[in-house]
């Protein structure tokens, strides 16, 4: 097994634990208070003009109308298009859409790759020439997906770059925030310059990840395949530790807190949650706060003490 | 203000005011308020003040806080605000928050997105301390440094490097009094950060953990309505004196005699006002008295601590604050035994009780909380009480969206109901709804009377309402013609009120402002003289 293999196989594993890590971290935080913020697309006959359960008269006794449909349309409006950037940002929308498409398409490239790769290990042929549809299919994808995605990305980045360099986003930034652009420029660059050069239908690759696949050695490869190889494993290593990684994040501030309108019914679930952290013990050192009992304490025992009618 | 850029190291290094405001690079305002010279004057503290208050950031004091007198004080207060900034990171400490300041600090892509939406940044003319990001940035870089393990090294490498200093800590709280949390940022966020939490979170940790709040909101706030009842220092004995003035002056503008029902147990509904209304606009709990009494509602006011004022300052700033007078609100419902709470025109006790109490209350507290706007819709729609619109046809009405009933809440719809159902010249300013321009007066800023705080509201936080209301009047703006801007809510009616005296708006445009119920019992047949009195108050 060759250093780039072992480097492949321990970038994916870190990378995988490391996001999933977080994810749990934060899953497992406490309830929170409600922080809810409107337009909520998931309320039905609502959502168009941001309206909430709240607007009916003793709502708590009415059943709740809840459209997913709704709530979908707008999660593929905001993840495929970036509406919120497009709406209230367009000039770095120009770059941020090419940029993120660009992404998306290497996920759909990535997939097409072990696709390609486990296929080709079954002892399919992987080309425009295959005889079985799916093996033709898996070509055109991986060729489409993968030029589109890293042109896309690199023409993104670059955008973005120039924009981080002048107006607010100059100001707003830091060295970590050009080097994290440039970085991931230097993935999109090599590969490209690896499809244009030496790997015009990713077979290359393809190769390197069915012998990753089947755990056996990797024949050679070219100095500029294997530098984009390098970069993307030491990417893996990094990503995970920046902001970059907010499309992991995103999923909770959208669904656990900004569209998270679930009410706390009597005897339920999220009442019980609400028991448990008034029974957590509070260290606040401010005068007013009763420090070290719980905050259920904290939040009654003033009543005795301060009570001066 | 000064053309130059103010960077993260002015901020926390450079001795002396850091920035100045200048009113000639405000965007301007729409007619008659084009010209400079009608614009409010902008006051500096007295040299005394300077001297004595920390007021470093932009020459505005809000917190009045004294300026310490040796190194070791300095060092003391660095290294308690560190201790609360860790704290914030405690799952039992900030249950209440810690996963939407988790996010909020990890996932900020420096966008600027959320930058134009911010009415404060972009009526002070783009004034860098101003951008949502800034103090988040701040902190972000505080935390990345101070409280993550390893952060002092990575702090370098990443160019986050920030030294946290008295001089810096000094600034970083009166910037947290620069922002109304509207939240206006977030809503525009791709990735949904957060930047109006993480405003409250910093202010947490100067009321939570240092014992530092601004006045108006703490020691004569929250803390002043759990000594003696209400925010207003308003006890028991003299609201009830009130209520009973009250009832008398209904009757002489109304002819209807009544008692307004209190302390009733088993009443159906327990409505609690904002106490500021009974002492400043005492025609607002007088047109809800009318209301529920023409249309048989089975209600209670209460005179018990607290149950006779809804405000409930925590939510600005205080978690505790906010936990102790929530919970004290539904210990009198309960008593009472009412089935559920309606909040009268106030938006942040709106959010208060109904959206974010709604993590706190469990069992028997967990009693029904509702707006008043959805019960005012149902006496109007359903023909509870009669009504000709016409009956304000000699006035035009705009509606002002609260930003803690709308984009914080969702209640958008019903108020527009009844509006239009006693107004037939009601337009929309825009934008509207959830997409509003905060009053200016949002997150304590309307009640932050001291100083020169107001200036800075007049000036800068509350010109995006001002140029909305006149953009809608625009083509009726002359004083010939009756204009009223209707805000259901105490804290922005303060903070237009305040506004509209500021610029002489009702002499020279004749705009009034006041809330939606009034409009309601004008328009009630019911009632031969009209209740809405045009003079300024």
């Amino acid at each position: 097994m060759s250093g780039l293999q072992l480097a492949c196989y321990l970038a994916v594993v870190f990378f995988v634990v490391v996001v999933a890590a977080k994810m749990i971290r934060i899953a497992r935080m406490p309830i929170h208070i409600r922080w809810d913020l409107y337009p909520i697309p998931h309320e039905k006959g609502r959502n168009s003009y941001g309206g909430s359960y709240f607007e009916e008269i003793d709502w708590w006794t009415k059943p709740t109308q809840v459209s997913k449909i709704s709530e979908l349309k707008e999660m593929a409006k905001e993840i495929v298009f970036i509406q919120s950037v497009f709406h209230h940002n367009k000039p770095l929308w120009v770059f941020s859409f090419p940029f993120h498409f660009g992404m998306y398409c290497l996920v759909g490239f990535t997939v097409m790759v072990i696709l390609g790769a486990i296929l080709s290990a079954a002892g399919v042929e992987i080309a425009a020439g295959s005889t079985g549809a799916l093996a033709v299919a898996v070509h055109y994808l991986t060729v489409i997906l993968g030029a589109a995605g890293f042109i896309l990305g690199a023409l993104g980045g670059i955008g973005l770059l120039f924009s981080r360099m002048s107006g607010d986003l100059r100001k707003a930034s830091v060295r970590s925030d050009y080097a994290n652009l440039v970085f991931l420029l230097a993935v999109f660059v090599s590969a490209i310059v690896t499809w244009s050069t030496v790997d015009p239908d990713f077979a290359l690759l393809r190769g390197l990840v069915q012998s990753l696949i089947t755990i056996q050695p990797a024949g050679p490869i070219p100095t500029a395949l294997a530098v984009q190889v390098w970069l993307m494993v030491a990417l893996l290593f990094y990503f995970p530790f920046t902001h970059m990684s907010h499309m992991f994040g995103k999923y909770f501030t959208y669904h656990k807190i900004r569209w998270e309108d679930h009410p706390n019914i009597r005897g339920g679930k999220i009442e019980k949650q609400v028991e448990e952290a008034l029974g957590y013990k509070i260290t606040w050192g401010a005068p007013h706060i009763k420090s070290g009992g719980s905050w259920a304490e904290a939040c009654t025992d003033w009543t005795e003490d301060d009570k001066n009618e | 203000m000064s053309k130059k850029e103010t960077s993260f190291k002015d901020f926390c290094k450079q001795e002396g005011q850091l920035v100045e405001i200048d009113p000639s690079r405000f965007p301007p305002l729409p007619p008659p308020y084009d010209k400079l010279e009608l614009e409010p004057k902008f006051r500096k503290l007295s040299e005394e003040n300077q001297k004595k208050l920390e007021c470093d950031l932009d020459g505005i004091s809000a917190f009045k806080f004294p300026r310490p007198q040796t190194d070791e004080e300095k060092r003391e207060l660095v290294e308690k605000f560190l201790n609360g900034l860790r704290k914030l990171y405690d799952r039992e400490d900030n249950w209440t928050f810690l996963q939407p300041l988790f996010l909020s600090m990890e996932y900020c892509a420096k966008c600027q997105t959320c930058a134009a939406a911010c009415p404060i940044y972009r009526e002070s003319g783009n004034m860098d301390i101003y951008r949502p990001t800034f103090r988040s940035d701040i902190l972000r870089r505080l935390y990345k440094k101070y409280i993550k393990p390893g952060g002092k090294f990575f702090a370098r490498i990443s160019g986050n490097d920030i030294e946290a200093s008295w001089t810096m800590i000094a600034r970083l709280m009166e910037l947290a009094y620069r922002c109304t949390i509207c939240r206006r940022c977030a809503q525009t966020c791709p990735i949904g950060v957060d930047n109006g939490l993480l405003t409250r979170e910093l202010r947490k940790i100067f009321s939570q953990e240092m014992g530092i709040a601004v006045e108006p909101l703490h020691a004569k706030g929250s803390v002043n309505q759990l000594k003696v009842g209400s925010s207003t220092g308003m006890s028991r004995t003299p609201y009830l004196d009130n209520v009973e003035f009250l009832e008398d002056e209904v009757e002489e503008r109304t002819g209807m005699k009544f008692r307004w029902p209190m302390d009733k147990a088993g009443a159906d509904v327990l409505l609690i006002h904002n106490a500021g209304e009974y002492l400043a606009w005492p025609e607002n709990p007088e047109a809800f008295a009318i209301i529920l009494e023409a249309a048989g509602i089975n209600y209670t006011l209460s005179s018990e601590l607290c149950a006779y004022d809804g405000v409930n300052y925590g939510v600005w700033y205080d978690d505790v604050q906010f936990a102790k007078v929530a919970l004290q609100h539904a210990t009198v419902a309960k008593k009472l035994g009412v089935k559920k709470i309606v909040i009268g025109e106030c938006g942040h006790a709106h959010k208060a009780l109904t959206v974010i109490a709604d993590r706190v209350f469990a069992g028997d507290f967990n009693i029904p909380r509702e707006s008043s706007m959805t019960l005012l819709r149902d006496i109007v729609v359903n023909g509870r009480i009669k009504l000709d619109a016409s009956r304000n046809d000699d006035i035009t009405t705009t509606l002002h969206d609260p930003c803690n009933l709308v984009r914080l809440m969702g209640v958008v719809k019903p108020q527009r109901d009844v509006l239009r159902a006693v107004s037939n010249h009601f337009r929309e300013m825009e934008p509207h709804g959830v997409y509003n321009y905060c009053c200016g007066g949002g997150s304590g800023f309307a009640i932050t009377q001291d100083l020169n705080f107001p200036d800075f509201r007049h000036n800068i936080s509350s010109r995006a309402k001002l140029r909305q209301i006149l953009d809608v009047f625009q083509d009726i703006i002359g004083p010939e013609h009756k204009k009223y801007v209707c805000a259901p809510c105490s804290n922005c009616k303060g903070a237009i009120r305040d506004m509209l005296a500021a610029y002489g708006v009702f002499e020279r445009c004749n705009i009034l402002y006041g809330g939606l119920v009034e409009l309601v019992v004008n328009a009630m047949v019911d009632i031969e003289k009209p209740f809405l009195e045009w003079e300024w108050h």
